[in-house]
């Protein structure tokens, strides 16, 4: 493992490692402006919970290149609390049910507790061909009842523990690197840059609630902004065995790069000759219709923003045991860096804003 | 981690690398932790390790041999392919549920030393509406260790490796009144054991016993260890230290609920594999009333232990079984109660200052 790719495996535990479930992602702020602000001009949080930080070039006119990273992880909360110490949950986001039994969580309430879900063992299985329901599982606190109605009340997140371990080949395997580890590799890529080489302003927008709706917190945060052209950058399905292969990106090989009707085709060329110049490890992928990630929102919000979606591979998502390669998060922060010092990208887009005729 | 109410050992012990068949990390942690409080011990051709302590008048007649065991082994699984794309097949080693296997951390260990692997689980959007609540099948399930190929994977495991759950170890509940890690069964008895042998081995009981404590193997596969230490101890009265499933959660079947946590170590009466001895229940009873000590009947016949292969072994062995109430056995999350823990060790030690020769 190099420098940088020992950096980023730093960077991408330290974030991921932070509680931000869907809705919850204000609670995030000091500890997100403690390890992130010092790199930036501009820090905010806006209504929705995008967390905004933004680097100026200097230069006059710059235009204004967004990188966008959704920065909510799929999670559960509270939704009931019964006899014994235990707690009824519902999902936020989509959870698969097969790895949710045993699995170790904290409950962020008014203290930070930690629980188990319960499981049943082979000795008193009822012979049942089906996993159980979220409705039927329950979080075993150890808490009486009463002190759970206190320190956490319906509503109260709950997050899977953070628990990192390394693998072979650069690996690494832990909780929520869907997005966090495309935010810390982006945080890390744009702090790195001398501004003097940037030829735009650079906006990292941490966005709220993709998990619960596609249509959520990001499209607020392009609103306000109004970026001139922009990269989202999310995780991306890994190929895996019995899964298809136009559907998945390999691990070791790089980001992903979609063609589809929902991002800027000249932008996402000009990302795939980027790659090459650069030597950057990359697939080219296509998702027609949708890229399931936040780039359609992004491209569609106030009067449109042309838009290129990056994936980064990643196994397991959804689960508490997500594994990327560091090798490809290595190919995002190169990749990231050269889109935002691109002078080309930028000269691109400020001469075809010259150029739109101003109803 | 752990605060002044459990053992270190219990801590150590549970973290350690011992699935059924493969016990020797754990057999030599308590060999170095036994090795200066008994008289005499061994580590027999099976692999248990076998600790004597005399009490009484060494040269009398008519000495009875007591043997009190825990298992030294764990669930977990074993490779069985390495495949071209360099992730392993497996096969479980112990009664595991794959609903408790799929997605999680494992560790590899061999003669090659350890790794991390991780048992794969797909992404929920490449699973069919309809199929997301059918449990995955083992044979659908690999093992990631990162490797690229079945080269480099070869270069760390091979066939017949073992892996066992990666879990942390931790107290939670109000005031750490309760323990989360994988391998409380057994770990937990043989922390009991370690810790009562201490007392023991200081301040022998009176009777004239040759007080046995073994530390077995391969019980989680019911080729038990335990009956050929039996066979080489031929014990008069053998107790078992164990852990046992329960149900005592709000969504269970109530008649299935097998024991109370926080209630004190569960007594067996019958279990799949053996019908105990009465008056050994009885004497275990009194004893825990008379030092107060709590102390429960198991209350559903399921499982079996070691006692299984004890009580048939030579011309018969009355057989004792003490269990920590344990909820989610066999699982890499099993939680157990510090007090209940706590209340076996006390248990025991009240029964072997009891029984008489």
């Amino acid at each position: 493992m190099n420098q940088i790719q020992q950096i980023l495996k730093d960077r991408i535990i330290k974030l991921c490692s932070v509680m931000s479930v869907s809705g919850f992602e204000k609670r995030a702020k000091d500890t997100l402006y403690e390890k992130l602000g010092g790199d930036f001009d501009e820090i905010k949080t806006d209504p929705v919970g995008n967390h905004i930080f933004i680097k100026r070039c200097g230069k006059e006119n710059a235009p204004l290149c967004l990188v966008d990273a959704h920065f909510d992880e799929v999670g559960m909360m509270v939704t009931d609390i019964l006899d014994g110490g235990f707690l009824k949950f519902t999902q936020i986001g989509g959870l698969s049910l097969s790895v949710l039994q045993a699995a170790d969580v904290i409950i962020y309430g008014r203290q930070t507790l930690r629980g188990v879900i319960i499981s049943t063992p082979p000795h008193l299985r009822d012979g049942s061909d089906k996993l159980a329901a979220i409705e039927d599982l329950l979080i075993d606190t150890g808490y009486s009842k009463e002190a759970l109605e206190e320190i956490t009340p319906v509503g109260t997140p709950v997050g899977f523990a953070p628990v990192y371990r390394e693998m072979l080949s650069g690996t690494l395997v832990g909780k929520s690197f869907d997005n966090k580890a495309c935010g810390a590799v982006c945080a890390e890529a744009i702090a790195s840059i001398d501004r003097s080489d940037l030829p735009c302003d650079v906006a990292l927008m941490l966005s709220s609630f993709e998990e619960t709706s596609r249509l959520g917190g990001v499209s607020s945060g392009v609103y306000s902004l109004e970026p001139d052209y922009a990269v989202v950058t999310d995780v991306n399905l890994a190929r895996v065995p019995d899964t298809k292969k136009y559907e998945t990106v390999p691990l070791f090989e790089g980001i992903s790069i979609a063609f589809s009707t929902a991002t800027d085709r000249a932008l996402t060329l000009a990302s795939e000759k980027l790659c090459k110049e650069k030597d950057i490890p990359h697939t080219m992928t296509a998702a027609p219709s949708s890229t399931g990630t936040n780039s359609p929102t992004v491209n569609l919000t106030g009067r449109g923003v042309p838009v290129v979606d990056i994936g980064l591979p990643l196994k397991n998502m959804h689960t508490y045991n997500e594994t990327v390669s560091l090798d490809d998060a290595e190919s995002l922060y190169r990749f990231i860096r050269e889109f935002v010092m691109s002078k080309e990208i930028a000269e691109f887009f400020k001469k075809r804003e010259e150029d739109i005729f101003n109803v | 981690m752990y605060n002044e109410k459990i053992s270190p050992e219990l801590y150590e012990l549970c973290n350690l690398f011992g699935p059924s068949g493969y016990e020797g990390e754990v057999a030599d942690y308590i060999e170095d932790k036994i090795k200066n409080i008994c008289d005499n011990y061994t580590k027999d051709r099976m692999g248990n390790l076998i600790c004597l302590i005399r009490a009484g008048d060494e040269n009398a007649e008519g000495r009875q041999r007591i043997m009190v065991s825990a298992h030294m082994d764990e669930v977990g699984v074993m490779i069985t392919e390495i495949c071209d794309d360099g992730l392993l097949r497996f096969d479980t080693v112990g009664g595991i549920n794959v609903s408790v296997l799929e997605g999680r951390k494992l560790t590899l260990s061999s003669e090659k030393g350890k790794l991390c692997g991780l048992v794969m689980s797909k992404a929920i959007h490449h699973i069919d509406r309809k199929d997301r609540d059918k449990p995955n099948k083992i044979e659908k399930l690999y093992i990631d260790i990162g490797a690229k190929n079945a080269e480099e994977a070869s270069t760390r495991v091979s066939i017949g490796d073992f892996g066992a759950f990666d879990s942390e170890f931790y107290l939670f509940g109000e005031d750490g009144a309760f323990v989360k890690a994988k391998a409380i069964d057994d770990r937990a008895g043989c922390a009991n054991i370690i810790e009562v042998m201490r007392s023991i081995y200081a301040n022998r009981p009176e009777a004239n016993l040759d007080l046995y404590f073994c530390f077995t193997v391969r019980e989680e596969t019911g080729l038990s260890g335990a009956k050929v230490a039996a066979n080489e101890i031929r014990p008069h009265i053998a107790i078992v230290l164990e852990s046992t499933a329960i149900a005592d959660i709000p969504t269970a079947d109530p008649s299935k609920k097998v024991a109370d946590v926080g209630k004190g170590g569960a007594l067996s009466v019958a279990d799949r594999s053996t019908i105990y001895d009465k008056e050994l229940i009885e004497l275990a009873l009194a004893s825990g009333k008379e030092e107060n000590i709590p102390v429960q009947l198991k209350r559903y016949v399921s499982g079996g232990n070691d006692a299984g292969h004890i009580h048939k072994s030579g011309s018969g062995v009355r057989c004792l079984a003490i269990s920590v109430p344990t909820r989610y056995l066999h699982s890499p999350a099993c939680v157990a109660s510090v007090e209940d823990i706590n209340s076996v060790r006390r248990l025991l030690e009240a029964l072997l200052y009891r029984i008489t020769d």
